[in-house]
């Protein structure tokens, strides 16, 4: 009995030796990557490279189970792979860097996979590979989890469903006025807090006169057409700097002009305003100012030694110590000020999450909004998403298990004439609390829906081309190509996507000449083409190009099209004409934890209606609706301003 | 549980090292996982991966109990191990790597076989896991657990296929859920739960958001009365007999079997499947023939993804107990790794 015994017993001799060749690209090495990383190597996958490009945090030791208190602050990748060494087989590269660097791992890079898995935290990192695979044709492993909930799904281009297939829940906004004027949750006191006070006060700010008008003169949009409120919050403002000018000055004494400003002198000034508290419509609660005898009291201990209850996070502190720890921590702000000039906020770091906490009570304290402790508050301000060892190991073994049947390496479970539909996908159910009876749900897989502009809207291609061909192919010479091998007309559309700019169409004949390294199309760039219609109704299916710069071909007029065809299609809809005009493409933002993207609500229970084994009552279903659409409000909170 | 020092607080190094999961469960349950005492009952690839997710978690105490020596099919399903452990005791080759894990998980390391424990050493442990057991060992545990009262696991595996038994004798446990457009009523709502009580609340932060605390309590069955009695009959219509996974049947079938080794012929396995969708009530002809070829071939085999599953799912369920939050396992849970299809009974 080898290593391999169990392996070999499972998927059989023949198929044994596909996984020993086989190479994988895992991206992500956190919470689902260390897991992954794991299970693929006692599979025994031939190679296996891992892709991060975050360091560890001692915040990830409670499930990154290869990482120790002494790599903190090191690079995941290469610390997982150092990890794994003792018990693996397999080949293994680690690469640290940004997926979505095309410089780094251009579509070549890409090519030379047998399959990708995902183990991500982010939605824009999750849409471009998704894409990269459907660019490629590669099966993609997806997969995410956010406290209990974890999803599984595994992506076969043109044949099942794209991760784009499926609305994904967008970050959450706050409507300016609740923001400014008339906040009724703990959140809108923070982003108040975060957003418009931090940044305000201590954030270098480049646009300093955005927020009163735009440069081109036009109206800027307060949030409301109340011409008091308007008029308040451009006054407001300009006191705003006059704040400003305090922290600059770094004059320990005036802090307490800042404190009757924010949270006397503002708030008197709302109360002015009477429709914001009369219109029962609004249901608008009154806020009462602070008391200034409390601001100063507190302001004469300021020098004090800091109160023991300073130490207990996980309470909340009354608004007297609120307002006494407001006053120590902009001090510390204030100084810190002179060096560095200029702060951002940063949820690890203490100072910064404590005057965003205490200005953010203070505030709700005034509103009549119950106060959050500093654990409770950080939660809120930084976006964590909870991540536990238990729903990670189960998904990534759910992820490893599933590539075997992507791969088609089951010896018991063959696919049978390519049927990836006969696939499942899967994800919690019992932890999720929307069924007592199974502890996953597993849904065949769909086909890809057609109305999505990531996978059936658009063909997509590789156009690969020699650097110098890049600088003497104009944009023209590039049309009546696309127009001899595909039969597009001469009058076609041309978009950059990566900024949305429009190079050419029927009435835009400028660029023509430049070539498209004028044009500054460079590897990695994506071209949306699309065409009008004739007079039958019909119109060419609109193509995504992706420029693929061969940097070592010596054959110096390279290019090469994709061998593709374009079909003729009846005019869509205007509705969803919109969607791929408009193709999305997102930059990266590297945000916390690992992050989960339930489908919205009224996909998933579509799953759960037809497919699940045994049915449930409509009653369960409505909880799970519900269910779903609270775990999305809980996780997924990315507060957003303007 | 340990009674001295049980309401003691966090310390802030913990609330940061803990802080992605306390955002789940609380500060309160992390604290009671300090102080709980767990035994594992052999390290294979289960257990191992078991143990990586309670030791990371902050378990108070964990007991490993192995006499297995390392043979060399396990390093390709155990990731403590390496090369360089085939031959010698799994518990003496895994301990450091374990330990380094989490420095503040109280470990214990124990060679001796279970079976030559007196039966008053389980009685210092809150909770009992049982892996790789064979049916007989698994009786055997059981009724010492019910003996001292402690709550029990048994889990195993055979290749793309496993199972979870769960036994917490009695169990109340409150679960919290948005109110569904019908109350939740009280009573007994299935086969081994009841429902005492439901409370009503409205969301501190949104007061359109009602939500029900509903307290169950859940009876649980020893595992010989489970392997004796199981059935799905009157439980399940036509459509979802059919759609029942081959593994059910097949696995209660090892099950029946598999008394004192997991040495079994193709034949014997198919004897007893007759017997077990009998008393199960699944039609024979749903069992699927490859299945029976493919299960006989498996038995017994470990594959890691499986472990990770396995071991997950009984590890956050008694995270749950312990953190005394949502309704645990009850009682029996039967995974197929092809489809992923992962149902729980309550047998």
């Amino acid at each position: 009995m080898g290593r391999h015994a169990n392996v070999i017993k499972i998927v059989g001799e023949e198929n044994f030796q596909k996984i020993r060749t086989s190479k994988i690209l895992l991206i992500g090495a956190g919470g689902i990557g260390s897991e992954l990383l794991k299970d693929l190597i006692l599979i025994s996958f031939g190679e296996i490279h891992l892709v991060d490009l975050d360091t560890i945090d001692l915040s990830n030791l409670n499930r990154q189970f290869l990482f120790r208190h002494n790599d903190i602050k090191k690079a995941k990748s290469d610390t997982a792979i150092k990890a794994v060494s003792h018990f693996s087989d397999s080949k293994l590269v680690s690469f640290f860097g940004n997926i979505m660097n095309t410089e780094q791992f251009p579509i070549h890079w890409f090519s030379n996979y047998d399959i990708i898995f995902n183990a991500l935290d982010n939605l824009p990192a999750r849409r471009y590979v998704n894409k990269i695979s459907q660019f490629l044709g590669m099966p993609l492993m997806e997969s995410g989890t956010s406290g209990f909930d974890g999803y599984i799904q595994p992506i076969i281009p043109s044949l099942t469903e794209c991760f784009d297939c499926t609305k994904k829940e967008t970050p959450k906004t706050f409507p300016v006025c609740t923001i400014r004027s008339t906040p009724n949750q703990p959140i809108h006191c923070i982003v108040w807090a975060k957003n418009f006070l931090f940044n305000q006060l201590f954030t270098n700010q480049q646009t300093e006169n955005s927020d009163n008008e735009k440069s081109d003169g036009s109206e800027k949009d307060w949030g409301t057409t109340d011409e008091k409120e308007i008029e308040r919050i451009k006054q407001e403002t300009s006191e705003l700097v006059d704040l400003q000018n305090i922290v600059i000055e770094n004059n320990p004494n005036k802090i307490i002009n800042i404190l009757e400003k924010l949270f006397i002198n503002d708030i008197e000034k709302l109360l002015l305003i009477e429709n914001l508290w009369t219109n029962t419509n609004l249901n608008n609660k009154k806020p009462t100012p602070i008391s200034r005898k409390i601001i100063n009291q507190m302001t004469t201990k300021k020098d004090e030694q800091d109160p023991p209850i300073f130490k207990q996070l996980d309470k909340t502190w009354s608004i007297d110590e609120q307002i006494l720890k407001f006053i120590k921590i902009t001090q510390t702000l204030m100084n810190r000020l002179q060096t560095e000039k200029s702060i951002e906020f940063d949820k690890d770091d203490n100072d910064t999450l404590e005057f965003v906490v205490t200005a953010a009570n203070i505030r709700s304290y005034i509103f009549g909004i119950q106060m959050k402790s500093i654990f409770d508050s950080k939660q809120l301000a930084g976006n964590i998403i909870p991540a536990i060892a238990t729903t990670n190991a189960i998904i990534a073994g759910l992820s490893s298990l599933s590539s075997l049947r992507v791969l088609n390496l089951l010896k018991y479970a063959e696919l049978k004439d390519g049927k990836f539909t006969d696939l499942n996908m899967a994800f919690t159910s019992k932890a999720s609390n929307f069924s007592q009876d199974r502890y996953l749900t597993n849904p065949k897989l769909a086909t890809p829906s057609c109305k999505c502009s990531v996978c059936s809207m658009v063909v997509r291609g590789i156009l690969k081309v020699s650097t110098e061909k890049l600088k003497t192919l104009k944009l023209i010479d590039l049309i009546t190509l696309l127009s001899k091998t595909y039969g597009y007309t001469l009058s076609i559309s041309v978009i950059d996507t990566k900024d949305q700019r429009l190079l050419a169409d029927f009435d835009f004949d400028d660029l023509y000449e430049k070539s498209l390294h004028d044009l500054q199309i460079s590897d990695g760039s994506i071209l949306f083409i699309s065409d009008e219609e004739d007079e039958n109704d019909m119109v060419r299916k609109s193509m995504e190009l992706y420029i693929d710069v061969d940097k070592d071909s010596t054959a110096t007029n390279l290019i090469e099209l994709p061998k593709i065809d374009v079909p003729l299609i009846t005019v869509v809809t205007e509705a969803s004409k919109e969607d791929i005009t408009k193709p999305e493409i997102t930059k990266l933002t590297t945000s916390g934890d690992e992050a989960i993207v339930i489908l919205d609500d009224t996909e998933e229970p579509h799953h759960v209606d037809n497919k699940r084994p045994i049915s449930e009552s409509d009653d369960k279903n409505d909880s799970v609706h519900k269910k779903v659409k609270k775990v999305a409000d809980d996780d997924d909170d990315v507060i957003e301003l303007d | 549980m340990n009674q001295d020092n049980k309401n003691s607080t966090l310390s802030a190094d913990e609330i940061a090292l803990y802080d992605r999961q306390i955002r789940l469960w609380g500060m309160a349950a992390q604290a009671r996982m300090r102080h709980a005492k767990v035994l594992l009952i052999n390290l294979g690839s289960i257990g191992t991966e078991i143990t990586k997710n309670i030791v990371l978690s902050g378990i108070g105490s964990l007991t490993i109990l192995d006499d297995h020596e390392v043979e060399e099919n396990n390093l390709g399903t155990q990731f403590f191990l390496d090369s360089e452990s085939v031959g010698k005791l799994r518990l003496d080759v895994t301990q450091a790597r374990i330990k380094d894990l989490n420095p503040r998980v109280k470990l214990e390391f124990d060679t001796a076989n279970f079976k030559n424990k007196d039966e008053k050493y389980f009685k210092q442990f809150d909770l009992v896991i049982g892996t790789e057991l064979t049916t007989n060992e698994i009786f055997y545990i059981n009724s010492i657990t019910r003996n001292f009262n402690i709550p029990l696991y048994v889990c195993g595996s055979n290749g793309l296929f496993a199972y979870i038994f769960v036994d917490l004798i009695k169990f109340e446990s409150v679960d919290e859920k948005l109110k569904g457009t019908r109350p939740t009523e009280v009573g007994k709502s299935s086969n081994n739960k009841e429902i005492v009580d439901v409370v009503m609340y409205t969301d501190e932060d949104d007061d359109k958001k009602i939500y029900e605390k509903i307290k169950t309590v859940h009876n649980y069955k020893m595992f010989r009365d489970v392997l004796a009695t199981a059935t799905l009959k009157g439980k399940l219509n036509r459509r979802q007999l059919k759609r029942i996974s081959s593994a059910v049947p097949l696995t209660f079938a090892a099950l029946n079997i598999a008394k004192d080794t997991c040495e079994i012929s193709l034949s014997q396995l198919q004897e007893t499947l007759e017997k077990a969708t009998d008393q199960l009530g699944v039609p024979i002809e749903n069992v699927n023939k490859d299945y029976i070829q493919q299960f006989s071939n498996q038995l017994g085999v470990e594959f890691a993804p499986v472990a990770a599953v396995i071991g997950g799912a009984v590890s956050q369920d008694l995270i749950n107990i312990l953190g005394k939050r949502t309704s645990p396992i009850n009682n029996f849970i039967i995974f197929d790794g092809t489809t992923l299809d992962m149902p729980i009974f309550e047998f």
